[in-house]
């Protein structure tokens, strides 16, 4: 703020007669923007014969997966604004940019409305009843001629809980194929895994509420501030309001979570692992285990080291898990003091002290966050079991404001894909290769339980790659775009366009994935059709269909109702046009029935902005594991880690072991891609809002200032990346939006003209099979 | 409007500086503790305001704004509002920067103009929901419409105060958006020394239907 104090040419009016004058010739022009149409009095245009009247009805935001609840203003058959719920616990009452203008999603101008289908190489428009019919009837001519195995589905964390449910039941229950994938694998995997192998159950045994709470916020590899900015301005405002609160970044780049926060701390790519070992060793140096809490509730195990990264096709890799004592487990730690880290991670000996004070601190509550940069990990189990190691130590969780706290980055990452288990090896209870799973599905299915075979097939990456050698021929894709977020993506989009493949695509707007479909259907989106989501803290949220989908456009759940009767399964899909969403609900629920995992019923949903389960009794459960909150608990102590059979949380012995890719003489540089504040994922929906593209029109490369000057590249000339699997030119930003460190250059996927995935590596973590986007060698030309 | 009447320019600096330094000295004594500070629609923000904020100040007008600039900002009626001046890319840290100047109003000499004070400076987080254009072209084009702004002076008799039209989410301080030199001149109150805003003015939602009472014998 300036202020000018000499400057004579400010002139300010108080004068009332003056006053009046300038406010009658300003209305004089609103009036006349009113009377003549064409006058443009906004950045809008406004609806005709509109009453000026809203109405307001509820849903979860379409984008992340914070879960924001969001009042959408109707007028007529029209969704013309959006305010916050203020009866939503999660965000009460405040979105992001993206929420605010999630509505304008609904209305671009090239929305897809009518079904189409390839004839001698063209796109042509039928009637999506024709489309359904050649879908039916190339899945059975595909399933006749090549076995069950050769058709797939490919889903996503956006998908509604309904849509994923209906897609379990036909392709696992009726097909009788494991060919069942959702893209959450590409975003939340290591999540689970991570929490099946310390808890033996899924999903965070904290909340939102923990933000109130805690003292010390730590972000591990997490742009919160971008990323995740309801809750981070939570932080922000806690912070502020409370005087004992502080926000320590721990990541590979600066950001605006490091702009805001109290301390920033830079680790190198992938050194994460060791840093947390550091940690562990630090608290247990200084006396700062919880023993109480150690010895009632944690147990000490080891797995399998030198697990390879999966990048050749179809590597397999199954862990070997081993007891061991705490005296075990401390010795393991002696190769991760801080002094010897500091070598591996780059993070002063200082710092990594520092931070193990935090967590050692019994006065203080900590809370861990963490998103992509340790779920985007070829060691993300690893790494999420690491992370829980030091809150178990210290006997930090399941209390309010002591959280380990996985973020999601989906809408229904949770509800979806890992409640209704939308992936291989999965089945909305348990998972295939359990007889008694196997049992409970077909009853509730009312299929054989032979059907449902016991052998979990392809996880995402070996799908798109079985894709490519021709093991899968015909693939379903909904609500996502893997021809711009699959990694190493030039084989996957030259096998996806191979001869005798057939894709179907169901999607809202025109892709890079649309762009490889044989038969394209339209989809409803969002409001346009009922459903539920389920955000990162074991909320499920209901939304109706607030405003009418356009054209022919169709809910995916009903796109696969329709085929699955025309394959001949109108027993197990009898539902209504009218009521199916509500008796789908109530069938999955089933499923979860139990203090574990109970969810609301139908009833419940509609009326409140989200419910948490397990749902009790007619009551939400906030912490797990906490006998104070969860009425699971019946061991009589003060916690009880009911997911392990053992009745303990387990604490990991996990090497640090280097990326599958790291820069070399030839290939310098680290490339580390990610997202950005405006846009959402690959950007199809949140690049056809006028705020938000004119924000942030197009993709860049983030270089470090030096590096930069090394390469005489000034901001905005256009630079060549290249890596092993491709290139691309893209425009520098120097000390743009995000710096990275010296020796590692950063670029947001969200945009299609710039697909940074051609150049990315399809390693993954070998137990949780979810790729690493954030980590592969490149090197930079500067292009004259 | 108002350049030709520069007589007056001195004082009105005066009054910036004044309020630059008498914001934020003021404190309310708070409600009491097991009390949300957010209670009747946040409205102890109008009192804080009013009482941090010189009465000069709030007397001032600019006429720098009017509402065709305001919804020019804005994809329909209460929609965050676009930053409708140059941001240095990394200008993001928002406590030191945006609040800056937009917690407390005054002059801005680099844009030559009043700075219209956000009704809700506790977000801190500022880009969260405001972001710049950088270019004037779409993506693709839209079918986006949205409903009219809401009428001014929609007074229920001639000459009665006007309603508010709007909701008060995030709207809730008054004092923020309808005083002083960085207003919108057409919403600014004349009598903004007084400092009960809702004494006479009510919110009734003109995006609302009006509930009918019906008796209930």
């Amino acid at each position: 703020m300036k202020i000018n104090l000499g400057n004579n040419e400010v002139t300010m009016k108080l004068n009332r007669r003056s006053f009046i004058k300038c406010a009658a010739a300003s209305s004089a022009i609103a009036a006349a923007a009113a009377i003549f149409p064409g006058v443009s009095f906004a950045d809008w245009k406004k609806q005709e014969g509109a009453s000026g009247m809203i109405t307001w009805k509820k849903a979860p935001c379409r984008f992340c997966g914070t879960g924001c609840g969001v009042l959408v203003g109707v007028s007529g058959d029209r969704a013309v604004a959006v305010k916050g719920d203020p009866n939503c616990s999660v965000n009460k009452g405040l979105c992001c940019v993206k929420g605010y203008h999630s509505v304008q999603a609904l209305y671009g101008k090239d929305r897809i409305t009518k079904a189409k289908v390839r004839r001698n190489g063209e796109m042509v428009a039928v009637p999506i009843k024709e489309a359904l019919d050649i879908i039916a009837a190339k899945m059975k001519e595909t399933i006749d001629k090549h076995g069950k195995d050769s058709v797939a589905m490919y889903g996503s964390g956006q998908w509604t809980i309904p849509d994923g449910y209906v897609a379990s039941k036909l392709f696992k229950g009726c097909i009788g194929t494991n060919n069942l994938e959702a893209n959450a694998r590409l975003c939340m995997a290591s999540a689970v895994t991570g929490f099946m192998t310390s808890f033996g159950i899924d999903e965070p045994m904290g909340c939102y509420e923990d933000i109130d709470h805690a003292n010390v916020f730590v972000t591990w590899g997490n742009n919160m501030a971008e990323m995740h900015p309801v809750l981070f301005s939570r932080m922000l405002a806690n912070r502020k309001r409370r005087s004992n609160v502080e926000i320590i970044d721990f990541a590979t780049r600066t950001t605006r979570t490091s702009q805001a926060a109290d301390k920033s701390i830079l680790f190198k790519p992938q050194t994460d692992l060791a840093v947390a070992n550091a940690i562990c060793y630090e608290i247990i140096q200084n006396k700062w285990v919880n023993w109480d809490f150690v010895n009632t509730h944690v147990s000490f195990h080891k797995g399998l080291s030198n697990i390879g990264y999966g990048t050749e096709d179809h590597f397999a890799f199954t862990d070997k898990e081993e007891s061991i004592n705490f005296e075990e487990y401390k010795k393991f730690l002696e190769d991760y003091t801080p002094e010897k880290v500091e070598k591996i991670s780059g993070v002063s000996a200082k710092d990594i002290k520092y931070l193990a004070s935090l967590y050692g601190d019994p006065a203080k509550k900590v809370t861990s966050f963490w998103c992509m940069g340790m779920n985007q990990h070829t060691r993300g189990t690893w790494i999420q079991n690491l992370v829980y190691n030091i809150h178990l130590l210290t006997g930090k969780i399941s209390a309010p404001g002591n959280s380990p706290f996985s973020l999601t980055g989906q809408p229904s990452a949770c509800g979806t894909v890992r409640e209704v288990g939308t992936l291989t090896h999965a089945l909305p209870h348990g998972v295939v290769m359990d007889e008694h799973a196997r049992e409970l599905a077909a009853k509730i299915w009312d299929v054989p339980v032979s059907n449902i075979d016991p052998k979990p097939t392809y996880h995402t990456v070996e799908m798109f790659r079985a894709l490519d050698r021709g093991d899968i021929k015909f693939m379903w894709i909904q609500v996502t775009n893997p021809m711009v977020t699959m990694p190493n993506l030039n084989r996957y989009r030259n096998g996806a366009l191979k001869d005798d493949r057939f894709i179907v695509v169901s999607d809202v707007y025109p892709t890079p994935t649309t762009d490889v479909a044989d038969v394209i259907l339209p989809a409803a989106m969002w409001i346009e059709q009922e459903g539920m989501f389920g955000n990162s803290e074991r909320r499920t949220q209901h939304f109706a269909e607030i405003v009418p989908p356009p054209g022919e456009a169709m809910s995916d759940t009903w796109q696969l109702i329709e085929v699955a009767r025309r394959l001949g399964y109108e027993k197990q899909f009898p539902w209504g046009k009218d009521e199916y969403i509500g008796k789908i609900w109530e069938e999955y629920r089933r499923f979860h029935e139990g203090p574990k995992h109970n969810m609301a019923p139908y009833t419940v949903l509609l009326e409140r902005s989200g419910v948490q389960w397990p749902f009790v009794d007619g009551k939400e459960t906030r912490w797990r594991f906490n006998p104070k909150y969860d009425p699971a608990c019946t061991n009589g102590k003060d916690f009880d880690f009911y997911g392990k059979k053992d009745n303990t949380a387990w604490i990991w012995a996990r090497p640090y072991e280097p990326a599958a890719e790291s820069p070399d003489a030839e290939y310098n540089f680290w490339l580390n891609t990610g997202r950005v504040l405006e846009h959402w994922h690959t950007g199809s929906m949140t690049r056809r809002v006028p705020i938000l593209h004119q924000a942030m029109p197009a993709s860049y490369v983030e270089l470090n200032p030096e590096d930069a000057a090394d390469l005489g590249v000034v901001n905005g000339e256009k630079v060549k990346i290249i890596s092993r699997r491709g290139s691309i030119v893209m425009p520098a930003s120097i000390n743009g939006r995000g710096v990275p460190p010296r020796g590692m250059v950063f670029v947001p996927f969200f945009d299609e003209s710039y697909l940074i995935n051609e150049l990315t590596l399809d390693a993954f973590c070998p137990i949780s099979k979810q790729p690493d986007y954030k980590k592969c060698a490149v090197r930079l030309e500067k292009v004259s | 409007m108002n350049r030709a009447d520069k007589k007056t320019g001195k004082g009105a600096l005066g009054f910036a500086a004044i309020c630059l330094l008498g914001v934020g000295g003021v404190t309310l004594a708070l409600a009491a503790p097991d009390i949300p500070h957010n209670f009747d629609a946040d409205g102890e923000k109008i009192f804080k305001s009013y009482n941090a904020t010189p009465l000069e100040y709030m007397a001032a007008d600019s006429g720098g704004r009017n509402l065709m600039g305001f919804y020019e900002l804005r994809q329909y009626p209460g929609s965050p509002p676009r930053i409708p001046h140059a941001v240095a890319p990394s200008f993001s840290l928002q406590a030191d920067n945006c609040l800056s100047c937009h917690a407390k109003g005054g002059y801005d000499a680099e844009l030559d103009s009043f700075v219209p004070v956000t009704p809700h400076p506790e977000n801190e987080l500022c880009t969260q929901c405001h972001v710049p254009k950088r270019t004037e072209k779409l993506f693709v084009e839209t079918n986006w419409q949205s409903i009219n702004p809401p009428k001014l002076g929609r007074s229920f008799l001639a000459g009665s105060p006007p309603p508010m039209p709007h909701s008060l989410q995030l709207r809730e301080n008054c004092i923020a958006c309808h005083t002083g030199p960085g207003a919108v001149t057409e919403i600014r109150v004349e009598h903004s020394s007084r400092g009960n805003c809702r004494q006479c003015h009510l919110p009734v939602i003109s995006t609302e239907p009006l509930l009918e009472f019906v008796r209930n014998k």
